[in-house]
């Protein structure tokens, strides 16, 4: 069967991604959890990892550099690859919200004045206002998003909540829900059908192990 | 002034060497291929209204035209595709001719659409279209010339991902959607989301059918997915697509192609424009579709003159990238060596001797 290239996110999701591929049969090295090797073979030969930033994983697959890939959906609405998704991995629940200091969220959005959004999603940020028609500025940041409303550089921000500490510590609270997020199944189209076999037996191994119906 | 000269408009490339001589082999060995099977070429204009191409792509996707205005003051567009400008010119100058009708068109197309992927906004087309017939065989020719152009080519492993647009809609006729939840549950098929395909159609239908759904975003395979396919599904119009993918896949069989062309019933993408059967070519090394076709019985309506149409196009970009590296040893990659003439001494001596090597066909490089 064809050997297959997963590219797996590192950092929040990584853990979960390969505690499931163990389940679903595949034998994950040990230390490619804190090693830091970027590449490495799965003991069965059926396939080989790649750790990578999560919003490169959609770039990877959407190339064909790698066949699949496991990234959050939050990561997927903001690329928009055209890639196949076919299963929802069911962990790394979060949700992608819209948050403000209280003050801010009380008063809303000032419907003369553009309203400053800092974030990390800059697409899925712009869609979700414009869909409201509410002007906005965007600005976007790489990390440590939820400092912007306390120094005063945005008044809202779109960023992602798993447990919601991060926002309560920095003042903030949620406006409103964007989407939920879970960790997904991406697949290359090229690769659903050139190697369809070793493909199939991925999502349905998978899908049994992360137990959905 | 060198800074911004040698600076290149984004989604643009220069293309010399051998890059350039993979791209004109690829594009006479599949114009080679085409005439043989009888189609004609026809050399389309660069631009052309920019209204004729949003009647023949639909508005949203003509939004990704490059547009300027003529000296009339009228809209024009590079051209984004080449069969609303080749429907057009059969719809109206082509009128009186016997069918079917046979063109085929290569050249240059432009889109303003986000290059990604390996997509440039200006990217090379290769394709054909058989029109006025809507005869099954046709859409049959126009696969088996596509499986032809690609063995010729020696593209090595690749897959024709066969679908039938009636599949689809037959079923999305039974669930009775509005136009807003038929582009979702398009979407969620294209994407093959199982689960989320479910939950959109909690509401629409029961679960042994929502099973049968879900099924849907992951029916691709041999021949077995239409018999698999018949137990789910009821409707006419389903029924009868799956009917004619048999009777396609039969006959590939019988010229021992089925080992190249594969079933897939998710493939919606295509769903507004195509009619009947639709084929996307996938080959190892590109990650994308190299090339699609189907049959578009609804287009050349729209430009006066309803009949029905089949057709492909091959994004030849792609297929030099996939073939480039297979294609680096090959004479036609380097050519041979040229004999070097020194132009120092008697100029029609030079040029003489430069004549009868030419006529022995050696390549000759005046120095």
């Amino acid at each position: 069967m064809d050997q297959i290239t997963i590219a797996v996110a590192k950092g929040r999701l990584q853990e979960a991604a390969l505690e499931l591929f163990q389940r679903a049969g595949f034998r994950v090295p040990s230390e490619a959890n804190h090693s830091r090797r970027l590449l490495v073979e799965d003991e069965s030969g059926r396939c080989s990892f790649i750790f990578v930033k999560p919003a490169d994983v959609p770039v990877y697959v959407e190339y064909g550099v790698a066949d699949a890939g496991v990234c959050g959906r939050d990561v997927l609405m903001e690329s928009e690859a055209e890639v196949h998704e076919p299963l929802d991995l069911r962990f790394g629940r979060c949700r992608l919200v819209v948050a403000a200091t209280p003050e801010s969220a009380a008063r809303g959005y000032n419907p003369l004045a553009v309203a400053r959004i800092a974030t990390k999603y800059p697409r899925v940020t712009s869609n979700y206002f414009q869909r409201r028609g509410v002007p906005i500025e965007l600005i976007v940041l790489s990390g440590s998003v939820e400092l912007a409303p306390a120094l005063g550089l945005a008044d809202h921000i779109v960023d992602l909540v798993e447990t919601g500490r991060t926002l309560r510590d920095n003042g903030l609270v949620v406006v409103d829900t964007l989407a939920e997020s879970t960790a997904r199944l991406i697949v290359n189209r090229a690769s659903y059908h050139l190697k369809r076999a070793a493909v199939a037996g991925l999502i349905s191994a998978l899908r049994d192990a992360a137990g959905n119906g | 002034m060198s800074s911004s000269l040698s600076k290149i408009p984004p989604g643009v490339q220069y293309i010399f060497d051998s890059e350039a001589r993979v791209r004109r082999w690829i594009e006479r060995e599949v114009m080679g291929v085409l005439a043989a099977w009888s189609y004609s070429e026809i050399i389309l204009p660069i631009f052309d209204y920019a209204d004729l191409f949003a009647l023949g792509m639909g508005k949203e996707q003509a939004e990704m035209t490059y547009r300027f205005t003529g000296r009339d003051g009228k809209l024009l567009a590079l051209r984004p595709e080449m069969t609303s400008l080749v429907a057009r010119t059969v719809a109206t100058r082509f009128r009186e001719k016997p069918r079917p009708i046979r063109l085929s068109y290569s050249g240059e197309v432009f889109r303003w659409d986000e290059p990604r992927g390996g997509r440039q906004y200006e990217f090379h087309q290769i394709g054909l279209e058989h029109i006025g017939s809507e005869r099954l065989e046709a859409d049959t020719e126009v696969l088996i010339v596509a499986i032809e152009a690609l063995r010729k080519l020696g593209v090595e492993g690749f897959t024709i991902a066969l679908s039938h647009v009636g599949f689809f809609n037959g079923i999305a006729e039974r669930l009775q959607l509005d136009d807003g939840s038929r582009a979702v549950l398009k979407e969620m098929i294209d994407r093959r989301e199982a689960d989320r395909l479910d939950e959109f159609l909690e509401s629409f239908t029961d679960r042994e059918q929502r099973a049968a759904f879900g099924r849907l975003t992951s029916l691709a395979g041999k021949c077995e997915i239409i018999d698999e396919a018949r137990q789910l599904v009821s409707n006419e119009t389903s029924m009868a697509a799956l009917d004619e993918l048999a009777r396609v896949y039969r006959l590939a069989e019988a010229l021992g192609l089925e080992q190249c062309i594969d079933i897939d019933l998710g493939d919606v993408a295509g769903l507004d424009y195509y009619t009947g059967l639709t084929f996307k070519i996938y080959a190892p090394g590109v990650g994308a579709a190299l090339g699609r076709g189907g049959r578009y019985d609804h287009l050349l309506e729209k430009f006066g003159n309803a009949e029905p149409a089949v057709g492909f196009s091959l994004c030849l970009d792609w297929l030099a990238e996939q073939i480039a590296p297979s294609f680096k040893s090959s004479s036609f990659a380097q050519p041979d060596d040229a004999v070097r003439l020194s132009s120092s001494g008697d100029l029609a001596d030079v040029f003489t001797e430069a004549k009868r090597l030419r006529s022995e066909g050696r390549r000759v490089e005046i120095i």
